[in-house]
């Protein structure tokens, strides 16, 4: 275990008992508000590895936190900022990063804007994924949050008009709509994915538009809604071109570009539907999500495209003050095609249409124990019983390089994970 | 033995009457800078749910809550429809998106009365009996 997740995991083991509210200061006659979070996660696998970590021996690399600071200038225009880092095996590799850092002026209740780096409001939980005290499970459903494509989703450079709109009799809607710049960090898990071919990747990213929709309805407790996203992404980077692992003719490639890889989006977007219900102690949440992705990869030589969708449905019950039960199974499947483009182009690869092999696939179903130690501290116990590994277009929780051994068809996992907030 | 049974039911029951309260119980209470006399069920949750930062009359008003107790539980689950560690993780969520503020928390009714008489737009919530001297009451429709 590295020695910062040792250092880590005492401070944030002591922490509690000295820290156990969030920390305000004066500034100018205004209240400043400081919050922090963290999390330590302990992972084990029967037998392929999971998120780049070595699991099937047992990993405690899965380290996260973050603190932020804001403050209500007048009483419509607020700013704030966070910063996180973390340490998900490869991926994070403890670079901290701005989180989210913007100005947010509310004109009225039903129209509001925000400007900076901003947490993109898609589906249920993308915004929130980071922060394991707000979730009843350890992981969120991978099908629909996948922590390894984190960086696609997580928060745009540019700006968002919200609001809240009341409907008399029928509830309420709330809206966002956005629209900036994505740029993902060289430690994520796409950039890790192409890694494992060969390719470094130095920039990736850009414009993403799309709009959330939630609808508060006149039934008790329901809350249904809709997001959407579209992208043009490109990416830059270099490589020696393996030709083992490489879909192009690396000689003719390499004289073309000198070892200079680009990538760049010819259509790409995602579709959230969802739904939750909170009745007392119980939720239940469902969602689904297609992610189209039409890519022209190798410098214009490769096409790249992916139809993936997922699902999932869950359920928690708070049994008591402290504890928490639920569950959730969680449905992937991704269908690819890759071919050439134009007259000279390398020969199309067989379509992978059949997401009934397991390579195209997982499924995950998911049992959950939440203990609230503290108002501030929560540990949860989960097992994952996975069938299949996924697919080599998406980042999926399955690296080539550590399963080298290749992959079995099922994968049970056990993950603890601790969790502050304040 | 039979007085000893009715002895006890009456202590459970007045020990449960103790612990629980109902939306009956509860005064909502505002800064006098507020105009309006009154609320509407879904403004007044709009206000703790931070998607309302003023009321119909246009006054700007923010929430105040009580730490725990029967009167902050009541409160929340009648009036917010949420349980308390729901709410909490609903404000930490805004809180860790920038979206929103931790409100102003205090243990309580008399700490939440002198807040809210000193305090521009506070708006709270006492138990019915609270003394509520320097803050007006907003009726709730």
């Amino acid at each position: 275990m590295q020695v910062k997740t040792i250092v880590l995991a005492a401070v944030l083991s002591v922490g509690p008992s000295l820290l156990h509210a969030q920390f305000d200061f004066r500034v100018d006659n205004r209240d400043v508000q400081v919050h922090s979070f963290a999390s330590q996660g302990f992972m084990y696998s029967n037998d392929n590895n999971y998120m780049t970590m070595p699991t099937s021996q047992g990993s405690f690399a899965m380290t996260d936190g973050g603190v932020n600071a804001s403050v209500q200038l007048t009483d419509k225009f607020r700013v704030g900022a966070q910063e996180y880092l973390r340490d998900f095996g490869r991926m994070g590799e403890w670079h901290p990063q701005l989180d989210w850092g913007f100005a947010d002026y509310r004109f009225r209740d039903w129209f509001g804007v925000r400007g900076g780096k901003v947490k993109t409001e898609l589906g249920l939980f993308n915004n929130t994924q980071d922060n394991d005290s707000l979730h009843t499970f350890a992981l969120l459903p991978q099908s629909v949050y996948p922590t390894d494509l984190r960086d696609a989703t997580i928060a745009h450079i540019g700006g968002d008009a919200y609001g809240n709109i009341p409907i008399k009799h029928l509830g309420s809607l709330s809206y966002t709509v956005f629209v900036g710049d994505r740029r993902d960090s060289k430690f994520g898990g796409y950039s890790l994915m192409v890694q494992d071919r060969g390719i470094t990747i130095s920039n990736y990213g850009g414009l993403q538009y799309g709009g959330d929709l939630k609808w508060t309805t006149p039934l008790k407790g329901l809350l249904v809604g809709g997001s959407h996203l579209s992208e043009v992404v490109t990416g830059t980077g270099k490589t020696t071109c393996n030709q083992a692992k490489a879909s192009v003719n690396c000689a003719m490639w390499t004289a073309m570009t000198n070892g200079n890889y680009e990538e760049y989006s010819k259509k790409a977007y995602s579709n959230y539907f969802f739904g939750e219900y909170t009745l007392g102690n119980l939720r239940v949440d469902s969602e689904y999500r297609r992610y189209w992705r039409d890519q022209a990869v190798w410098n214009g030589l490769w096409a790249v495209w992916s139809d993936t969708r997922g699902y999932y449905a869950s359920a928690a019950y708070r049994i008591s003050k402290r504890f928490e039960l639920g569950g959730y199974y969680s449905r992937f499947t991704c269908k690819w095609v890759s071919g050439g483009i134009g007259p000279n182009g390398p020969a199309t690869k067989p379509p992978s249409l059949d997401t009934s092999l397991p390579g195209n696939h997982i499924y995950d179903k998911v049992a959950t124990l939440r203990f609230d130690i503290a108002k501030f501290w929560n540990i949860k116990v989960e097992g994952h019983f996975m069938d299949g590994y996924g697919t080599n277009q998406s980042p999926d929780g399955f690296y080539d390089t550590t399963n080298t051994q290749g992959y079995k068809p099922k994968t049970n996992l056990l993950l603890v994970r601790t969790g502050w907030s304040f | 033995m039979k007085n000893l049974q009715i002895f006890l039911i009456a202590t459970v029951v007045g020990i449960c009457a103790a612990v629980t309260a109902s939306a009956g119980d509860i005064k909502v209470i505002a800064n006098p800078a507020v105009g309006a006399s009154s609320v509407s069920a879904d403004e007044l949750k709009g206000v703790f749910l931070a998607t309302k930062t003023s009321l119909r009359d246009g006054s700007h008003v923010e929430p105040v809550l009580e730490k725990d107790g029967p009167v902050h539980e009541a409160f929340v689950k009648e009036y917010l429809g949420k349980t308390d560690a729901a709410l909490q993780t609903y404000y930490r969520s805004l809180v860790f998106t920038g979206k929103g503020s931790m409100p102003k928390t205090l243990a309580a009714d008399a700490e939440v009365v002198a807040y809210v008489a000193k305090t521009k737009g506070a708006v709270g919530y006492v138990s019915a009996g609270a003394s509520t001297a320097g803050v007006k009451t907003l009726e709730v429709k």
